[in-house]
């Protein structure tokens, strides 16, 4: 009896094997390129997507202005030229002539530039800069290869948000006329050195290279796909299994794809910053949100808080020693008013030291334990840091007497307290990608940014003298003076600069050069060379 | 079918050693071992067994390996996680909050769900076939999907996990219990008790409800491990117990990605919550075979 | 017969209709979906716009009654996250999928519960019966995601038998599916090994041995037959765990099912993808629900007049 059983049960063994076998022998020669991506939104409508979303266009849609991948300037795309009038007011695009949307739909005109910006017109459209392009008054077709924007006022940041680091991406208005939305929807062309194949919801999307490209680009890999998975262990057992060549990974993750012999490729420009905000700094007279019992409305505090921080030590071990020092929050190397002398500063005014920090507390009337917050953390696909760098920030507080409480929320929460001004009991980490001077005060600083993240009437006033100069140097001079009063005040507590860091198979990928930039951080695909 | 075995045969005695075994055999030893020593001893005195404190770490000394591995040392036997707190004292306060949660919730969930049992099994009716109702929706709700729900719109806390678990717990004991109700009332004595003018409650409560506790002590055994994986299922969808609470689960969803490079940051919990459920598993299903033979199906 | 089916669909519809409200309310308390939805730059002007494009401007009960009208269409609105998608139309994408891996999540949970269950039955209280216990057990004590991670490093990148994820032929569903399927193993086991003990105390089987048929013989084709039919019930339960098993599942393995589906739905505040997918689901178990009692009633008649 227990032979039969045995019997039975090796039967079954057997055919679980076979069932074994049938799994396929992987693709020895690499034409198709495999990117495992932490995920985005997926929609053909780019109009309300995201810019680092916009990964999912990079390969097929173009932008009227490249960003170049090793010096960052804006260069001709689809525009060969470009002009703006004196007042800031008007800019003049000289369209590229010869360039032919994919699928047939014939050549690209200004009335595919009309087009495309009327969908980022449409009334649901979300993306980064649906505010910025509403701001146009008209987009003038003035004849087939020359478009001009009206804008309402002055407006300096045309050239970003134009570019691949903005988000206005050209679409044929020939596919739309014949097919609707519907033909777009399934397969939307562009004029990229892919085309647009399909997605597989939830799980890909592919595109395939294009022979006959404007611009002669000519992809290495046929065809390239996108595939979405949301674990990062998942990520790298893809790519360590052999599955994908590329990875995005989360820094910490790195190192282990680095011992199994995968390479990094970062992008030449640093991309995100990360900084922790105070909650609760509305200095404009009688508003209502002001707290004079919260904490760090004492600059002191503000100062203590930074200086409890080892920033070496956080950096080598979270991330891994991938960053540099951010000075101010939002201002890197190639920003506007970006101010020299603010590293030299730093180490004295925000630089480790516990025991000062503690003086300082003590100063300002906390003593050992006095002073009690809540550390708000959340993560987003991607960026799995957030609590981490929680965590580790109420550890340093403890070392200076301060007691802290963790709360992981997600990313919609924690907005929905900010932008109420709700938010005076906590303190944050974020990671934010880079944005012009000009545009990331509006965002965050001006009174009537939705963010608040520290407001007063000097800022306020800077602001608007900066929306209303057009004149280079004298920009400099507010745009820096906006950031060395953020330095001086502590505005919060900035922390690093982060490149975009991509993990690939070094067999697969050879060099792969990217600004980092471009809306999509990984981009420029077609700029990868082969391992030989 | 005759067999033949030691005890049928009266000329023959077993060694003593032989024998004692035997009447230890009976109960499920392994299991309750490790349960008292991975699950009880830790959680009733984790502050004197614990090392460290669980909640201080050091970012100079993250990621240690345990002692065992090269660059490890005794320091931290069982490694260190990500932010240098010692896995051990996590591990050892771990054991203390599954157990405090499987508890609470068991407790509150399986509390309501015997009361609810107990009203519908016994007045039957419109109250029952109204409760039954309830226990029918609260079975067939995809109770994972509110939980998220419920944790995004709440934000995590204790609390917060208890209440999904009560949500997930209670219909099970209100459905045991009012199955045996209604066999149990038509008993002789619930009609004596009835002629002697107790009334319903006194019934429910002194005459009913001890016939039922035997199931009930088997259900909560067995749930005590359920719920002990569903805490960490719900660490694992951001829905668990907030940071920086030493908890098994959280423990495992936050070093999960590490799993090559430094495994020990979430083998370990999975370890503990392994032998653990498994034991408790292990142990519900003796309870079962000698307690209550009726709830093999449940 | 006929006033017992209306009664009870009467029930389950108006169960469904609870459960709408349940999950309207509830994911309107998680926060205003246009802080996921629109840019940091996005200022007042621009929630007001997208506000009232979605209709997130008129009151709560306006907007209940405009989603309870469409509902009872089958219309659950678009998706806000997945633009140019219906929501109900998401559900239906993926809902094979994740269909698909339930089913052989259930198989695959089956083919190792029949045997280990068959082995204790029939060896019961040698060692045999204790290890079929503890692998059938194993499954019900580890952490499902914690299995599969696991089970991903050893067999798909260390061994490379299997994809790691994604979905795609019968091999990139073996790890899901065993992940998902382990932790039922137990409790069919649990059944087959009762009826097995059942069956096999049984005066024919007795009467087989006795006639001197094989021994595996009984065991196979008298006992396991009989022994084989599971109650319906029991299967529609364990049908419903799966499905909601599947959201750890899906999200370790990328399974582009319903519950990675709502998972992100979820992050993403998209509350009409939230609420198609749970009444979906709700309708499906009480629906299940409703045609087993109606079968037993059937069968049983003195259901009917309880």
């Amino acid at each position: 009896m227990r032979r039969s059983l045995m019997l039975i049960v090796l039967g079954l063994l057997l055919a679980l094997a076979i069932t074994l076998e049938t799994a396929p022998a992987q693709d020895a020669k690499t034409q198709k390129l495999v990117f495992a991506s932490a995920g985005f939104d997926e929609s053909n409508r780019f109009w309300v997507i995201s810019r680092p979303d916009h990964l999912q266009y990079d390969p097929f849609l173009e932008t009227l202005l490249e960003v170049d991948p090793k010096t960052g300037e804006y260069t001709p795309r689809l525009a060969e030229k470009w002009s703006n009038s004196p007042d800031f007011k008007q800019w003049t695009f000289q369209l590229r002539k010869g360039v032919q949307f994919h699928n047939g739909f014939g050549p690209f005109t200004a009335k595919d530039v009309v087009h495309s910006h009327a969908l980022m017109m449409r009334p649901e459209a979300t993306a980064t800069l649906a505010g910025f392009w509403r701001q146009v008054d008209k987009v003038e077709a003035v004849n087939d290869y020359q478009v001009v924007f009206h804008f309402k006022r002055p407006t300096t940041i045309m050239p970003y948000a134009a570019s691949r680091a903005g988000d206005l991406r050209i679409v044929s208005k020939a596919q739309w006329d014949k097919e609707g939305q519907e033909g777009f929807e399934k397969r939307p062309a562009g004029t990229g050195s892919y085309r647009y194949v399909g997605r597989q919801p939830g799980l890909s999307i592919s595109f395939e290279r294009v022979d006959n490209h404007w611009n002669k680009e000519r992809p290495a890999f046929k065809e390239l796909v996108f595939r979405l998975a949301r674990e990062e262990s998942t990520r790298l057992a893809l790519l360590l299994s052999g599955e994908a060549h590329v990875a995005d990974l989360p820094r910490e993750l790195q190192k282990d794809a680095l011992k199994k012999g995968m390479k990094i490729f970062s992008s030449s420009f640093p991309v995100d910053w990360m900084t922790v905000y105070l909650g609760g700094q509305y200095y404009l007279p009688n508003d209502p949100a002001f707290k004079p019992d919260v904490a760090w409305t004492k600059k002191p505090v503000r100062q203590a808080l930074n200086m409890a921080i080892n920033r070496k030590e956080l950096l080598n071990t979270v991330f891994a020693g991938k960053g540099t020092m951010t000075y101010v929050t939002g201002w890197s190397e190639k920003s506007e008013g970006y101010n020299v002398e603010w590293q030299s500063r730093f180490d004295r005014m925000y630089g480790y030291d516990p025991t000062k920090a503690k003086a300082l507390l003590k100063e300002a009337g906390y003593g050992p334990g006095q002073l009690k917050f809540k550390i708000l953390a959340f993560t987003e696909p991607g960026e799995s840091e957030g609590p981490q760098v929680a965590e580790a920030l109420g550890i340093y507080y403890k070392e200076i007497g301060v007691e802290t409480e963790i709360e992981v929320l997600d990313w919609a929460k924690v907005r929905e307290m900010f932008r109420k001004k709700v938010i005076q009991c906590c303190i944050w980490p974020n990671i934010i990608s880079w944005r012009p001077s000009e545009e990331w005060i509006r965002t965050s600083y001006h009174s009537k940014s939705p963010n608040h993240h520290y407001e007063n009437e000097f800022i306020d006033k800077q602001y608007d003298l900066l929306t209303k100069s057009v004149n280079p140097a004298e920009r400099q001079k507010i745009a820096r003076a906006i950031g060395d009063h953020l330095f001086e005040e502590f505005a919060d507590i900035p922390l690093f600069w982060f490149a975009n860091e991509v993990v690939a198979n070094p067999k697969v990928i050879g060099e792969w050069v990217y600004p980092g930039l471009a809306a999509g951080r990984s981009t420029h695909f077609n700029l990868i060379k082969p391992a030989k | 079918m005759a067999t033949v075995t030691a005890r049928t045969l009266p000329w023959y005695a077993p060694p003593r050693v032989a024998h004692a075994w035997r009447r230890v055999k009976r109960y499920p030893v392994v299991s309750l071992s490790i349960l008292t020593f991975v699950l009880v001893i830790p959680a009733v005195f984790a502050q004197y067994v614990a090392p460290y404190d669980p909640l201080k770490g050091s970012l100079a000394k993250r990621l240690r390996p345990p002692a065992w591995q090269q660059g490890g040392s005794i320091e931290h036997p069982l490694g260190t996680d990500k932010l240098g707190r010692d896995i051990l004292s996590r591990m050892i306060h771990g054991a203390r909050v599954s157990l405090m949660v499987s508890m609470v919730a068991i407790f509150v969930g399986g509390t309501l769900g015997t009361a609810l049992g107990l009203t519908s099994g016994y007045f039957g009716g419109r109250v029952d076939s109204l409760l039954m109702r309830l226990v029918d929706i609260s079975l067939s709700l995809p109770t994972i999907l509110l939980a998220l729900v419920l944790v995004a719109a709440v934000g995590p806390s204790f609390s917060t996990v208890i209440i999904v678990l009560v949500v997930l717990l209670w219909a099970r004991y209100a459905r045991l219990v009012r199955g045996e109700t209604l066999a149990i009332k038509e008993r002789d004595f619930i009609a004596r008790a009835r002629v002697a003018g107790a009334s319903h409650v006194r019934i429910m409560t002194r005459y009913i409800f001890p016939n039922v506790v035997n199931s009930l002590l088997v259900l909560a055994t067995l749930q005590v491990g359920y719920v002990i994986l569903l805490e960490s299922a719900l660490s694992f969808l951001g829905a668990g117990l907030p940071r920086p609470t030493p908890a098994w689960g959280l423990m495992i969803a936050d070093g999960r990605e590490l799993i090559v490079t430094a495994w020990w940051v979430s083998m370990f919990p999975g370890l503990a919550i392994m032998l653990t459920v498994l034991s408790l598993n292990l142990l519900g299903d003796w309870l079962r075979d000698h307690l209550d033979p009726k709830l093999r199906h449940v | 017969m006929q006033r017992f089916i209306a009664k009870r669909a009467l029930q389950s519809l108006l169960a469904i209709w609870v459960m709408s409200l349940i999950v309207f309310t509830l994911v309107r308390v998680t926060g205003n979906p246009l802080d996921v939805m629109l840019p940091l730059e996005a200022g007042p002007e621009d929630y007001a716009r997208v506000s009232k494009h979605w209709g997130l401007d008129q009151p709560v009960y306006v907007q209940y009654a405009i989603f309870l009208g469409k509902a009872v269409q089958g219309d659950f609105g678009n998706s806000w996250k997945w633009h140019g998608h219906s929501a109900m139309g998401l559900v239906w994408q993926r809902l094979p999928a994740t269909l698909q891996l339930a089913g052989f999540a259930l198989l695959v949970s089956v083919v190792i519960a029949l045997p280990v269950g068959v082995l204790s039955a029939v060896m019961k209280g040698t060692v045999w019966d204790t290890v079929a216990k503890v692998i059938a057990l194993l499954g019900q004590s580890l952490p499902a995601f914690w299995l599969g991670i696991v089970l991903m490093w050893i067999f798909a990148v260390n061994l490379g038998w299997f994809p790691t994820s994604g979905r795609g032929g019968i091999q990139y569903m073996i790890l899901p599916a065993i992940t998902l399927g382990w932790f039922q193993v137990a409790a069919i086991m649990r059944l087959v090994r009762s009826s097995m003990l059942e069956v096999l105390d049984s005066e024919f089987v007795k009467l087989s041995r006795i006639k001197g048929l094989a021994e595996w013989k009984v065991v196979w084709k008298h006992c396991l037959r009989n022994a084989a039919i599971a109650p319906l019930t029991f299967f529609a339960i364990i049908a419903g765990v799966l499905m909601t098993g599947s959201v750890v599942t899906e999200s370790v393995f990328s399974w582009p099912g319903t519950g990675l589906l709502v998972v992100d739905a979820v992050r993403a505040r998209d509350f009409q993808v939230v609420q198609a997918v749970v009444i979906v689901f709700a309708g499906i178990f009480i629906l299940t629900n409703l045609l087993v009692d109606i079968l037993y009633a059937y069968l049983d008649p003195r259901i009917r007049y309880q």
